[in-house]
Formats: C-alpha cells, sequence, structure tokens
C-alpha cells in the first residue's frame, strides 16, 4: 500500500502523473469537455414539438440567429460589452495607477477592498441597485428633493441601468490586470524619464503609459469577454426589451424549449470567446 | 501634494461607487417601511422575519450543504491535480492539463449552466444534489489549482520534502509528514474560495438545479420576483457578513510569498 502511494506520488513515469490528474480530468471531461461538444452537435439538430430534438442536421439555427428577430440581440450584447469596456477602463486607469504609484501603505487593503463587492453576491448587489434606480428610489428621491426633476424617472429597465450593472460588476476585472502591468513597469525608468526633463504629463505619455499596455490589453479581454455572456445583469436590471445574448440562451432552454436554437447561440458565445482569445494570444506573442 | 489629493478624492469617490449598495442594502435593512425609500425608523423586524422564514432557513441549509460538498470536492481535485503539476518530471500533456484546468475561469456560466443541463437531460441523469454540488466543484477547481500551486512551487525551492526523504522517508511518508502539513494552508485559503464562490453562485444553479433543490441565491431570486421587500436586505446583511467573514479567514490562511519561502 505504502509503496503503491509512493510509486504514486513519485512520478517518475507519466502514468503516475495521469492518475494524479485522473479526478480533475473526469470533472473537467464528464462536465466540460462533453457537455460543450453535446453543445455544438445539438446546435445542427432541429427542434421538433414539445421540445423534442429531430436528429437532421444543417445550419438552419445559425441562419436563424443571424436573422433580422435576433440579430439585434447579438449587436446589442457586442455593443453593451464593447461599451464596458470601454468605460471600465476610463474609469479604472486611474484606480490601478493610484494603486500603484500613490496608495502606499494602503495598497493592500484597498486591492482587497476592491475584491469585496465582486466577492459578495452580484445578485444582492444588483437588488440594491434596483433600490437605488426604482422610480421611488433614493436616486429619484434625491433629485427631486434638490429640484434637479419635478417628476421621478423610470431609471430602471434601461440601457443606463445596464450598463452601470455592468460597469459595477466588471470593473475589478479590469483594474486588477491593469494595477499588475503597472506595478511591473520600472520605477528607474520613470525617474529617468523625469532627469531627462521630462513633465508629469511627458513621463505619463511617454513612458508608463506605453509601458503599461500589455495590461490595457489584457483588463480589456478579461471584461469583454465574461460581458458578452453576462445574464443576470439584464435579467434583473434591463428586463426583456434589452435581452442580450445570454438571455435569448436561457430563454431557450427553460422557456421556449428550443434547445438546438439555444446550443447554436452557445456555439456562437463560445466562438467569440474563443475568437477573442486567440486574437489576444496572438497579440500577446507579436 | 494638490497634484495628489484630486486622484485621492476621484478614487474615493470609485469606491463609493462600489460599495454604495452595501451601505444601501445595510442602512435598509433596519428601515421601519416596507414599500418607501423614506426613513421611517429604526427596526429589527426584518430580522426577525428571516429566522422565522423556514423555506429560507432550508434554502440556507441546502447552500450550506452545497458549499461544503463543491469546497471538498474541489480541495481534493485540486490538491491531486496541484501535486502531480508541479512535484512530477514534466511529462506528456501536462500543457493540455494547465489549460484545461482554467477553462471553467474563462467559460461564460451561462454556457456552462445550459451544457450541463443538456448532458444530464440527455443522459437520463436526475439532477440531483450530487449533480449540483459536482457543477459547482468544476467552478471552484481552479481557485483550489491556483491557491495549492502557488504554496506547492514555493515549497520547492525550500527542498524540505527531499531532506526528509534524504533522511529516509518514503515518499508516502514525506507526502504525509511534511508536504501536506505545509500545504494545509493553501488547500483551506482555496477551499474557503470555493466555498465562497459556490454559496454565492446564481447562474449554474439557475440552470443545473433540478426541482425541489432550492438554494439561497435561488430562493433570494424567486423573492426578488415578487417585488422589493426589505427582508432580502436583511438576508444581504447576513450574506455579506459571512462573506466579510470568510475573506478575513482567507486573507489569514492565504500564504505570503516572503513567508513561504522562510521554512
Amino acid at each position: 500500500m505504502g509503496k503503491a502511494l509512493s510509486w504514486l506520488l513519485g512520478g517518475r513515469r507519466p502514468l503516475a502523473s495521469h492518475l494524479l490528474l485522473a479526478p480533475a480530468s473526469l470533472w473537467l471531461i464528464f462536465l466540460l469537455v462533453i457537455p460543450a461538444g453535446g453543445l455544438i452537435v445539438l446546435s445542427f439538430a432541429k427542434n421538433g414539438p414539445y421540445g423534442a430534438i429531430v436528429w437532421e442536421f444543417g445550419l438552419h439555427n445559425y441562419a436563424r440567429a443571424f436573422d433580422p428577430k435576433y440579430l439585434p440581440v447579438l449587436f446589442r450584447t457586442f455593443a453593451f460589452a464593447a461599451a464596458t469596456t470601454a468605460v471600465c477602463l476610463v474609469l479604472g486607469y486611474p484606480l490601478a495607477y493610484y494603486l500603484t504609484f500613490r496608495a502606499g501603505r494602503w495598497r493592500n487593503a484597498l486591492l482587497v477592498g476592491l475584491m469585496v463587492p465582486f466577492w459578495s453576491s452580484c445578485l444582492v448587489a444588483y437588488y440594491s441597485w434596483m433600490i437605488v434606480l426604482g422610480k421611488e428610489g433614493l436616486l429619484n428621491t434625491a433629485l427631486i428633493r434638490f429640484g434637479f426633476l419635478s417628476e421621478p424617472i423610470g431609471f430602471l429597465y434601461t440601457p443606463f441601468a445596464i450598463l452601470l450593472g455592468l460597469v459595477y460588476f466588471y470593473l475589478p476585472f479590469t483594474v486588477l490586470p491593469l494595477y499588475a502591468s503597472l506595478d511591473k513597469v520600472p520605477r528607474s525608468v520613470i525617474e529617468a524619464a523625469y532627469d531627462l526633463g521630462a513633465g508629469r504629463w511627458t513621463a505619463f505619455w511617454k513612458v508608463t503609459l506605453p509601458l503599461s499596455l500589455p495590461g490595457v490589453v489584457a483588463g480589456c479581454v478579461l471584461t469583454f469577454i465574461p460581458c458578452l455572456g453576462d445574464f443576470l445583469t439584464v435579467e434583473i436590471l434591463g428586463g426583456p426589451r434589452y435581452y442580450l445574448l445570454g438571455n435569448l440562451i436561457s430563454n431557450q432552454f427553460m422557456m421556449a424549449q428550443d434547445w438546438p436554437f439555444g446550443s447554436a447561440l452557445t456555439s456562437l458565445l463560445l466562438a467569440g470567446l474563443v475568437g477573442g482569445l486567440w486574437l489576444y494570444q496572438r497579440w500577446e506573442k507579436a | 501634494m494638490k497634484k495628489g489629493r484630486g486622484m485621492g478624492v476621484y478614487c474615493a469617490a470609485l469606491f463609493g461607487f462600489l460599495y454604495l449598495p452595501l451601505a444601501v442594502m445595510f442602512v435598509f435593512s433596519f428601515n421601519d417601511a416596507r414599500r418607501n425609500v423614506v426613513w421611517r425608523g429604526f427596526t429589527l423586524k426584518w430580522y426577525k422575519a428571516l429566522f422565522h422564514d423556514a423555506e429560507l432557513m432550508s434554502a440556507m441549509l441546502t447552500s450550506l450543504e452545497l458549499a461544503l460538498a463543491a469546497a471538498a470536492i474541489a480541495a481534493v481535485l485540486g490538491m491531486l491535480a496541484s501535486y502531480a503539476m508541479v512535484k512530477h518530471k514534466a511529462f506528456r500533456g501536462r500543457s493540455a492539463y494547465d489549460a484545461l484546468l482554467n477553462v471553467p475561469l474563462m467559460m461564460p456560466e451561462v454556457a456552462l449552466g445550459v451544457g450541463i443541463l443538456t448532458f444530464l437531460v440527455r443522459a437520463g441523469y436526475e439532477l440531483d444534489f450530487m449533480a449540483l454540488a459536482s457543477s459547482h466543484a468544476l467552478i471552484c477547481l481552479p481557485y483550489t489549482v491556483a491557491a495549492v500551486r502557488a504554496r506547492l512551487i514555493s515549497l520547492q525551492e525550500s527542498s524540505l520534502e527531499d531532506a526528509a526523504m534524504d533522511l529516509g522517508a518514503t515518499e508516502w511518508q514525506a507526502f504525509v509528514k511534511v508536504t501536506l502539513p505545509l500545504a494545509m494552508p493553501a488547500i483551506i485559503s482555496g477551499a474557503l474560495l470555493s466555498f465562497t464562490v459556490s454559496f454565492q453562485d446564481f447562474v449554474t444553479s439557475f440552470f443545473v438545479a433540478g426541482i425541489g433543490i432550492v438554494t439561497m441565491p435561488i430562493k433570494i431570486y424567486s423573492m426578488m420576483k415578487f417585488g422589493v421587500t426589505p427582508e432580502i436586505n436583511a438576508l444581504s446583511v447576513c450574506l455579506l457578513l459571512a462573506t466579510f467573514l470568510l475573506i478575513g479567514l482567507n486573507a489569514a490562511f492565504a500564504v505570503r510569498p516572503d513567508e513561504a519561502s522562510r521554512h
């Protein structure tokens, strides 16, 4: 027994390594690889009556995803992901900069503080935004009290609410890679720029910003890609008028019972993900 | 020093934005009004209502069991996998394992959820507690692997295990007496993160939980569908405190790089 275990742990044979990795592989294969493959196969099948699946293969589900009824959903998903990434980048860069160069001994505390809303339930945070943005919510009450509005505005269930929710949730995804990259910029290089007569702005534009570019790209990728598959934000803050790809997928499986079409939409989402990561890797190597 | 201050104010404002929802739920969980956002006086009745809500308590129990099961599975899988990745000499397919182990992190949860749902239903497997716990364990796996792996790499440098084997310990003895105890803080830290991930998870449960399995986030979601009730605020505050506690515990167990190399 002890001998067998020692053999397993020693790992002088590849078989021992594969055996130790077997339990994790089992999980990955049965709950990730096969389900994803199954969805891709299913995406070429046909939907029968009452959600039955007819195994006649074709591209009809993909054609349907691009017909005028659903195309706006794909566009909207792309637009919201792009807008969220842009806003997160503009809002997050100064924060990452501050954390790296100015926060001093508060740095670690602030980094943990940045993660707390992320680690607490997104569902609960969005619920709270509902209280803030609602017709009788805090924002309306405050705006009326201070005379900026005479009638309450429906902030909730608008593109504004969706963007706000997305930015709220994904901001740490942008800031952390930015921080990691800014932290790697050698201080000596920035000081050299100052010594050579560069002002604050010149040093930033010519030295710090270009050197932090890998973080900018990583932050954008890590924000944009999860945004494409977001589901909860529109479910709670947006409503059916602004369905994104994730909501449309969910609907096919939970309400419409059109699993082949849902699978095709999911395959498109995965294609977007793989394509994005591929572009990122190419950029990284270049 | 004025230039620095403007940026500090900006960052404080951004943190204000991130913490506003948390502050709002905290304040309104004590507000004595059902529908209004105007302050009507202090009350604890929403907290009392929580503990008298049998359905809520049973959802809480389900979520706790689920998070424990998922964290335990992910810890074992993650420990074994990281051990082979770090300690074993290079073998064919290691980079494939490496890539695959990180996929659950990048995979959109909607895709993961509908994929598992479709697979299990087509395979004729009932959507039971084990199915959900296994799905949660999959999402948690990258976190435990990352935590344990970092620790094993830093232990590798200290070569304590080699020392034990030079003194005549078998690989198994060195593992039980040296590596496992030293890796334990990282295993616990990974398990705590997994517990948090599983306990908060809504999307995967939304798709994979069969009828009759009601987790806390699913319960909150169905309460929200009925409209705003201050009970959710009170519940959220409790969950938030639990999250703070878990993050604090995690910080206590997480090993700083400088500390690891001191052994």
